[in-house]
């Protein structure tokens, strides 16, 4: 049978290193899939994927067992997403979402190369949904990727972002619509 | 589109929708084609936006890394660009500082380190020791020929 998320945790707490190995297998793709898309490189994904699971290794009292495992993981990566931007913007002098004149790392979160799955959606309607997606606010982009990959309710996406769970829908309804409006065309 | 079920057509989507809220998308959906385009553009998205993980070298990078914490607490070996590239950085910025700064440790060294006024301590010493012994035996010699002098003038009186 296989383990929860709860007593691979529990497991590694105890001393079994080799719990970690499921539980990483278990949620890479989604939370390299969703940290690909926020950042839109693939060796700040992989840097920011390795930091959230190293904060794990060396600390696992980080995480408490009060809440979900998945809600845990998203929340440190977003926050160490958002350190790398702030570091980013300091070193590189480009601000988050662009300075007007230059795109910013949130302006291409929606151009990293497409997965196996999208490999299979045509080159036509993939370059629609990459402009649908660029063109969302960050504020719609981060709910929509934080649902899609996190696969979290929209009422604990809301308490992640502390936000009420109406300001969420209704970023994740314009996203939708946005996005539905783009691809018809 | 021009209804007000956006909202709950995102919660009919993502399966969050409860019995009568689902049944009632489901009944609106057989007479909203903008709906109907709505959630097929949901779908086409979802599809286009799965990923693999990470290559594998990242993910053995942690395991090494839990390997050695649960041994005995090291951190082990992780790969990173950033600290690749730090690491480089700050290894040239010593090699150069040292470069620059490189003399060599001859007298100066000695001169800096106090063993020099230690080691003039010891000479003036020596030295004063020397001193004393000479000025003693020139007091000697000088008591010695004032003796022979007197032990002269006794032999010329007798």
């Amino acid at each position: 049978m296989e383990l929860t998320d709860a007593e691979l945790i529990s497991a590694f707490k105890a001393g079994d290193a080799e719990a970690l190995g499921p539980l990483m297998e278990r949620h890479k793709a989604a939370l390299y899939g969703y940290l690909l898309r926020l950042t839109g490189r693939q060796d700040a994904a992989e840097d920011i994927f390795q930091e959230v699971f190293l904060k794990l290794v060396r600390n696992p009292a980080a995480y408490g067992e009060r809440e979900k495992f998945r809600a845990w993981l998203f929340t440190v990566a977003r926050n160490a997403a958002m350190d790398h931007f702030r570091r980013e913007g300091a070193r590189g002098e480009v601000p988050l979402e662009g300075d007007g004149e230059r795109p910013g790392p949130a302006d291409y979160a929606a151009s990293p190369e497409p997965g196996p799955e999208a490999a299979a959606v045509n080159k036509e309607l993939g370059e629609k949904i990459a402009a649908a997606l660029a063109r969302l606010s960050q504020d719609q982009r981060e709910v929509f990727y934080l649902r899609h990959y996190s696969g979290l309710s929209f009422k604990e996406i809301a308490e992640m972002l502390s936000v009420p769970i109406g300001t969420v829908l209704a970023r994740m309804s314009r996203a939708a619509a946005l996005l539905r409006k783009e691809i018809s065309r | 589109m021009n209804c007000d079920y956006g909202e709950k057509l995102i919660l009919y989507f993502y399966g969050e929708a409860d019995g009568a809220l689902k049944a009632d998308v489901a009944a609106h959906l057989q007479a909203c084609a903008g709906c109907r385009e709505e959630l097929a553009a949901l779908g086409k998205t979802g599809a286009w936006l799965s990923v693999e993980g990470p290559r594998a070298f990242v993910t053995e990078a942690v395991m090494r890394a839990a390997r050695a914490a649960v041994r005995g607490g090291a951190r082990g070996f992780t790969f990173s660009w950033r600290e690749l590239a730090l690491s480089g950085a700050l290894a040239s910025v010593l090699a150069g500082v040292f470069a620059v700064s490189g003399r060599p440790a001859g007298q100066n060294l000695a001169w800096n380190s106090g063993l020099d006024s230690g080691l003039d301590s010891v000479e003036y010493s020596v030295y004063q020791a020397q001193s004393e012994l000479s000025a003693s035996s020139g007091d000697w010699d000088y008591r010695y020929s004032e003796l022979e002098d007197e032990s002269a003038k006794a032999e010329e009186n007798a």
